[in-house]
């Protein structure tokens, strides 16, 4: 058994698990807003494939409301972007 | 230019006797925007819509058998080419002489070839019915016609034994198994059940004679005669297609427009002796067509140009240098500007292609773009078609120019190091260089997105002042003020918190605080004495700025795509290969080839998309909101661009 109350942590290692710990965190950003992006899509796109079927001139407004919730995982690529450099 | 054209609004009174050539002149000129009579229960009952001119009845008939022609060939005018125009005299004397001999020719082989298929369709059916019995060595007459006995014929899970005196034939060849028994009548229903127990499922007996394998091969060969006897026809009627294409399509385009001309007094209203109607033309087109009309007339014609009082009626004509034009079609899919509004086509048109190389900037994605838009071009003929691909042109080069600026070709650098800010992501640990200046590029985004917000709200001042009148045209310039205000106010006061690099320094300044708030209280003021409720709106300054980030972020992951493929296939397959040549390895480079490919072109696929739907998202949503309205008339002259007959 090591005993982690004594075992030395040197420099390297907690530099390591910081290093790993940011990567973590952008992960979660840009995995977390992905399914947020996605949940908010999902209603949207489904109502937008209905309202162009009924009337094409539908689809660029469709397709612009389609690609607002976007911006939730933009934000989440910019954040873990900046985590990461 | 940042405006629709102007258009000047006619209205055109004439003794009904001159209805025909007037209709005639306006077609030919293609200028005049007819505007649809609609009678007023409550107006004078003196005016009433107009009747069709002679000979509506037999255009409209014959363009209907010149469709028909054109449907059953297969001939969409569309996409015709312009061989030679037809004088539209050899056009009406052909239309009497030889599109009834088509026209019958056409029908005689629809006809024909809906029999033949109408009879390969039964024998398949027959040949799909005799297919079971084929596995069973009985002639089909010996299926029926019994009194003392019964006969099971059908499709079974299993082979069975049955405990009476019987004849069991069974075949395991066929799908479905086959079974044929045959028992004496009273033994019927106790054998019915055996069999249904093991799954027996009764299928009706062709009512044929002979062997069912013969009778099996005479109907399959009936089919194939038949498909060729079909596809005879196939190339008869391909005949048709090849000699009267041309007539076909001139036919078509003529008897259209006798058609619309016939109709046309259906859009004008009428009293006893006169018509009277309402339109538009581009204004300076205006001189020119009263000009016409009074000539052809001998002056028997009254014209005034009246007062263009409300804007929603004006049909919407752009008006823009030609390289901006194709843009118009990404304006036509959000909504035509109102006529007294900015037309914002020409910023979409150079902002467009910026936002798309910035995005997607790589020299090889670029110059694939460029090629496939050239290409395509030969394939679209539609007008939208051929812009959006002009539109996607301006973007790929764009895009190239940008690649060489970032220094990428397909994920690796070219032999120069960037030349804004780098983009090489350090994947598979041999990047050289500082490595991607990713928070550079960021606040390059934003302060494009501050800039081009800015320049949506003062565009919003100026279109405010258009739309509107008196006090609400005051009230929506201020409201924008405001929103302008509370942005710099934000941005002012996050500057002299925080020093941003590349962005002013303003921290060592108390008075910028004093400013910032000033700017942000004012300008919410300005926003609630519009509508308080667009307070609720202000998290949208934050939200919208930032956005432009994705200028970068779509950017960088497609960058990163890239170079993980570059890794994948040619750091981590083709290359260890590379240095002792075995029989595997060569599998694997060639896999890794593969990968390589299929990659780009996934990659090619998502830069396309992620590209130019995310820069125009920006426009749309981000640039739009502040100013434009849009929802405009289209503007539809009345007349045709003749493409294959001439008077």
């Amino acid at each position: 058994m090591v005993d982690f109350g004594t075992a030395e942590l040197t420099l390297e290692m907690v530099q390591a698990s910081q290093l790993g710990m940011r990567a973590l965190g952008a992960g979660l950003a840009v995995g977390l807003t992905g399914i947020g992006a996605g949940v908010a899509e999902m209603g949207i796109g489904s109502a937008a494939v209905g309202a162009t079927a009924e009337n094409r001139d539908m689809f660029g407004l469709a397709l612009l409301l389609t690609v607002i919730p976007e911006t939730i995982v933009i934000f989440g690529l910019v954040v873990a972007l900046l985590l990461l450099f | 230019m940042l405006r629709p054209e102007r258009m000047c609004r006619l209205l055109i009174a004439a003794p009904k006797g001159e209805i025909d050539t007037i209709v005639r002149e306006l077609y030919r000129h293609n200028v005049y925007h007819i505007e649809d009579f609609v009678p007023e229960s409550a107006a004078a009952e003196s005016l009433s819509i107009g009747h069709p001119l002679s000979g509506a009845s037999d255009a409209a008939s014959a363009l209907i058998k010149v469709r028909a022609i054109e449907n059953a060939c297969g001939i969409d005018p569309e996409n015709v080419e312009t061989r030679e125009k037809l004088p539209a005299s050899k056009v009406r004397a052909m239309i009497q002489t030889d599109l009834p001999v088509i026209q019958k020719e056409a029908e005689d082989l629809i006809a024909s070839r809906s029999r033949l298929e109408a009879r390969q369709k039964e024998h398949e059916q027959r040949a799909r019915e005799l297919e079971p019995f084929a596995a069973v060595p009985l002639d089909l007459e010996f299926y029926r016609g019994y009194t003392r006995f019964t006969v099971f014929a059908g499709h079974i899970a299993h082979d069975v034994t049955i405990d009476v005196p019987h004849e069991k034939y069974f075949s395991d060849r066929v799908s479905g198994n086959m079974i044929v028994v045959v028992v004496q009548i009273e033994h019927r229903e106790q054998v019915e059940r055996t069999l249904l127990d093991a799954g027996f499922q009764a299928i009706p007996v062709p009512e044929e004679t002979g062997a069912p394998a013969d009778r099996l091969k005479d109907h399959l060969e009936e089919g194939r005669r038949i498909a060729d006897e079909i596809a005879e026809v196939n190339a008869k009627i391909a005949g048709i297609r090849e000699r009267h294409t041309d007539f076909l399509v001139a036919c078509d385009e003529l008897l259209t427009a006798d058609v619309e001309r016939a109709e046309a007094p259906l859009r004008f209203a009428t009293t006893e002796e006169t018509f009277i109607t309402e339109g538009w033309v581009p204004g300076d087109r205006a001189d020119r067509i009263r000009e016409a009309l009074e000539k052809v007339t001998n002056g028997r014609i009254y014209i005034e140009e009246l007062e263009v009082d409300d804007d929603a009626r004006v049909p919407v004509e752009y008006e823009n240098p030609s390289f901006a034009s194709p843009t118009q079609v990404l304006m036509d899919i959000y909504a035509r500007p109102r006529y007294s509004e900015l037309d914002p086509t020409l910023m979409v048109a150079i902002v467009f292609p910026i936002f798309f190389g910035m995005i997607l900037g790589d020299v090889g994605y670029g110059a694939v773009l460029l090629v496939l838009s050239l290409v395509l071009r030969k394939f679209l003929k539609s007008d939208e078609g051929r812009m959006l691909l002009k539109v996607l042109s301006y973007a790929s080069i764009s895009s190239i120019i940008f690649g060489v600026l970032y220094s990428e070709f397909f994920g690796f650098p070219l032999p120069w190091p960037p030349l804004i800010f780098s983009r090489h992501l350090n994947i598979g640990g041999e990047a050289g260089g500082h490595g991607p200046q990713v928070a550079e590029l960021m606040i390059v985004a934003i302060w494009i997105g501050i800039l081009h917000i800015t320049l949506g709200r003062i565009l919003g001042m100026i279109n405010a002042r258009k739309l509107y009148h008196g006090k609400h045209a005051t009230k929506a310039v201020i409201a924008n003020a405001g929103w302008l205000g509370t942005m710099w106010g934000i941005i002012i006061l996050i500057w002299s918190f925080y020093a941003i690099p590349m962005m002013p320094d303003l921290t060592g300044f108390p008075v910028a605080i004093a400013v910032g708030v000033v700017l942000l209280v004012a300008g919410v003021i300005g926003i609630a004495q519009e509508n308080p409720l667009e307070v609720v709106e202000l998290p949208t300054i934050v939200s919208h700025v930032l956005s432009y980030a994705r200028l970068v972020a779509v950017g960088l992951s497609s960058v990163a795509i890239a170079m993980v493929i570059n890794f994948i296939a040619i750091g981590m397959m083709i290359e260890p290969q590379l240095e002792v040549i075995t029989p595997v390895g060569v599998i694997i480079i060639i896999v890794g080839i593969l990968v390589l490919l299929v990659g780009h072109a996934l990659n090619t696929a998502l830069g396309l998309l992620g590209g130019g739907l995310h820069s125009i998202r920006l426009h749309y949503v981000e640039f739009f909101t502040k100013f434009y309205k849009g929802g405009g008339k289209k503007y539809n002259p009345f007349g045709m661009k003749s493409k294959f007959t001439e008077e």
